[in-house]
């Protein structure tokens, strides 16, 4: 049982009716592109001494050169990117984001970039085989109806993983009490490791990056949830919109962001 | 005569900051049971800390004090028993601030005597009404005037029913005015019979109602007699400058 | 005229919606009162460990000052038991003091309790023990403040040590640091808001997931302050009470 997502079709049409001549700065000064994200999301968004890096990171670089603009990349909290995003105080919000109802809500989203997957990460000997595990039944329709008592999930707050996770069982979650929330990734990992946790659910590549860095940890073979990753704009900015999906378009199509992705997670 | 010895000091010592400061310097003396010690001398000579050092608020460095028989300085003692026997009247009164005046005289009959609480009760009624203030049973330390303080600070240790007063300068805080009805409740008490130590500044009380009068300085006794002989015919230089100095 | 009244009716009805949206929706406003709950039990639960840690860390530590000196004359075994005492004491408070609470509650979270599974358990214990020395240093003060003439008036009369105490000084000395005591208990109140860094839902971490859900701060964030807010203003009404009432003995 597996539950894809994907949303990001909606804004597909308007990145067909894209114009990039427009576009670019003319002046001495360029015009700042402003990206909000949470750097605490390997490999998409993370720090290397003071600088922010990842996939995230070099593909808004990449879309900033194509718009003759100069990239500002702000870390704030995963939990404030949208709100900021739809207050006009970022441009962007990349930060491994999936496009979700109620994200799209309050800011609009470009076309996909990259595809993530929430998977489940528990200690090496742990008896769970499969997140399907948690479940205690399912009604007559094929949904779970329960979950095992002191399930312990443990999720980077306001992720995709975090979101889903907090479901009723009925909707594939595990129920508001199963979730315990930590400020970052590592410190959920660090929790699983203690066993204050039964599993961590995370996007697939930080989850690899926690599985090789700490010794005990293997990835559930059935992923959670797989979903695509888009860039939060405001509601109000449609001409952004429109310039950015026309940019990831082009890099796409010249191989720009395949190569980064592909820099920072070989395929094996 | 020794029968009716209650303190025995012998060669009394305390050094402050390793022995630069002689507070008491080998002081040795004998209070008889009855007796009115009046102790003057100028200030820093040391009275009020031989007398703090009778029931060992302040830890003599050297030398021992004998209570009713039995070494208080010996580490092995109980002080807290011997004290109980040993009324103290300060300077400033210290009467309890948390409590009520019948709880001031009270609490230390109930909870170290073990005495219980309608007795003790009477008695602190009794003892007030003897001072004139029973009307202030009910009344907190704050409300009262220094004098009105101060008898009741006196009948608190009473109520212990002790051995011995020691009064550390009663008067010295206190306005003028109220002065006389301080002293008019230790008079009546050495006139009971109480064995007192009373350091003070108020040289009639010592003319009157001293059956001896010791003169400290430096650290040690300088000169001891009766009232009349040390303000008579005092001998040593100190003892006649300091009387030219306050009389 | 017409056209203001509109906009105001507009405008409420927007924030009608967004009211909605925010607390009612999903049932969201559950997690504040889950948070709210979490928030008082972990005060109200450090709150008491403190006070305990606290009394007994001032009482090492004004015992040692105030009777290091007969105890010394006396020697043995009780006056090093107690200097070993109050220097451990002395490295608690120093420890405590010396470093943030976050970072305390990482520790107890992730190295000192990490067999504790439950979030709230641990906060307590953290808390507790940060709280304890705030308490104690309160208290420690509070004795001190206390004239030294009662404390010998006490000893003048049989009382031992402890007696004085507990008869004489503490009594005062609660009166005086009272306002101080009640400080703290509100600081700890507010300081459990750290408590979502090791994934307790508290009040503050109810407000923050309302604010990841609906990216909306505003509502959320006023939300859980005023309500941080209302109870510390309920405290601080019951302490003036009882402060009030204790000042009146003495009238």
């Amino acid at each position: 049982m597996k539950k894809f997502l994907k949303v990001a079709s909606i804004v597909l049409v308007i990145a067909m009716l894209a114009c990039f001549a427009s576009c670019g700065g003319n002046g001495d000064e360029k015009e700042k592109l402003i990206m909000a994200t949470n750097a605490a999301f390997p490999p998409y968004e993370y720090k290397e001494g003071d600088k922010i890096v990842g996939i995230d990171a070099e593909i808004a670089e990449a879309i900033a050169k194509e718009l003759g603009m100069e990239l500002e990349i702000i870390d704030t909290e995963f939990g404030s990117i949208v709100g900021g995003v739809q207050s006009g105080k970022y441009d962007i919000g990349m930060a491994g984001m999936t496009v979700t109802e109620d994200r799209l809500k309050s800011v609009n989203f470009s076309t996909s970039y990259a595809k993530g997957v929430q998977s489940v990460i528990v200690l090496e000997d742990s008896k769970y085989t499969s997140y399907e595990d948690f479940y205690t039944g399912y009604d007559k329709d094929g949904n779970p109806n329960g979950v095992i008592d002191d399930l312990k999930i443990g999720v980077q707050q306001d992720t995709t993983g975090d979101i889903y996770a907090s479901d009723k069982p009925e909707k594939w979650g595990f129920g508001e009490d199963s979730v315990i929330r930590y400020k970052t990734g590592a410190d959920a990992v660090q929790a699983l490791i203690a066993g204050k946790v039964d599993c961590v659910i995370i996007d697939n590549e930080p989850a690899k990056s926690f599985v090789e860095a700490n010794e005990g940890l293997k990835i559930l073979k059935t992923s959670y949830v797989e979903e695509d990753y888009a860039i939060a704009i405001a509601k109000e900015d449609t001409e952004l919109l429109e310039k950015i999906n026309a940019a990831l378009e082009k890099l796409t199509d010249d191989g720009t962001i395949p190569g980064i992705i592909e820099k920072y997670i070989p395929a094996k | 005569m020794n029968g009716n010895v209650l303190i025995k000091v012998n060669d009394l010592k305390k050094h402050y900051n390793g022995g630069t400061v002689k507070a008491l310097d080998g002081l040795n003396c004998e209070i008889k049971k009855g007796e009115v010690v009046v102790i003057i001398g100028p200030s820093g000579c040391g009275k009020s800390t031989f007398l703090r050092s009778l029931n060992l608020l302040e830890l003599p460095t050297s030398g021992e004090i004998i209570f009713d028989g039995v070494k208080i300085t010996d580490p092995k003692t109980d002080i807290n028993l011997h004290r109980q026997k040993m009324g103290m009247v300060f300077q400033q009164f210290n009467l309890f601030n948390n409590l009520s005046i019948s709880d001031n005289i009270t609490l230390a009959p109930i909870k170290v005597l073990k005495m219980n609480k309608a007795d003790a009760q009477k008695k602190a009624e009794e003892l007030l009404e003897r001072i004139g203030l029973p009307d202030k049973a009910g009344a907190y330390p704050q409300q009262l005037s220094g004098g009105q303080k101060q008898r009741i600070a006196i009948v608190r240790a009473l109520a212990m029913s002790p051995d011995v007063m020691l009064f550390d300068e009663p008067t010295s805080a206190l306005d003028p005015e109220m002065v006389g009805e301080v002293l008019d409740v230790m008079k009546e008490l050495a006139a009971e019979g109480m064995t007192m130590v009373v350091v003070t500044h108020e040289m009639g009380f010592a003319r009157e109602v001293a059956s001896r009068v010791i003169f400290m300085d430096e650290g040690i006794i300088q000169e001891e007699g009766t009232p009349e002989e040390i303000f008579g015919n005092p001998k040593c230089e100190r003892l006649k400058s300091f009387l030219s100095k306050i009389l | 005229m017409d056209k203001l009244i509109d906009n105001l009716i507009i405008e409420f009805n927007q924030f009608v919606d967004k009211f909605k949206f925010v607390f009612i929706e999903d049932d969201r406003w559950k997690w504040l009162v889950e948070g709210l709950g979490n928030t008082l039990k972990i005060t109200a639960v450090s709150l008491i460990i403190g006070i305990i840690i606290g009394v007994l860390v001032a009482a090492v530590r004004s015992s040692f000052d105030k009777n290091r000196e007969t105890m010394k004359m006396h020697g043995g075994l009780g006056y090093y038991a107690l200097a070993m005492l109050n220097a451990l004491c002395k490295v608690y408070l120093t420890i405590i003091r010396g470093t943030p609470v976050v970072v305390q509650l990482l520790i107890i979270y992730f190295i000192i309790l990490r067999s504790v599974s439950d979030g709230n358990v641990v906060a307590m214990v953290c808390f507790g023990i940060n709280s304890g020395a705030y308490v104690a240093e309160i208290f420690r003060s509070g004795i001190m403040s206390i004239d030294e003439g009662q404390f010998e008036a006490g000893r003048s009369l049989g009382f031992n040590y402890f007696q004085t105490m507990r008869y004489i000084i503490v009594p005062q000395a609660f009166k005086t640091v009272l306002p101080t005591l009640c400080n703290e208990f509100i600081v700890l109140i507010k300081e459990t808001s750290i408590a979502g860094y090791v994934g307790i839902m508290d009040l503050t971490k109810a407000g923050d997931l309302m604010r990841g859900r609906t990216y909306e701060a505003f509502m959320p964030l006023i939300a859980v302050a005023l309500i941080y807010l209302v109870i510390v203003m309920i405290l601080t009404w019951a302490v003036g009470k009882l402060e009030r009432r204790l000042r009146k003995n003495e009238r």
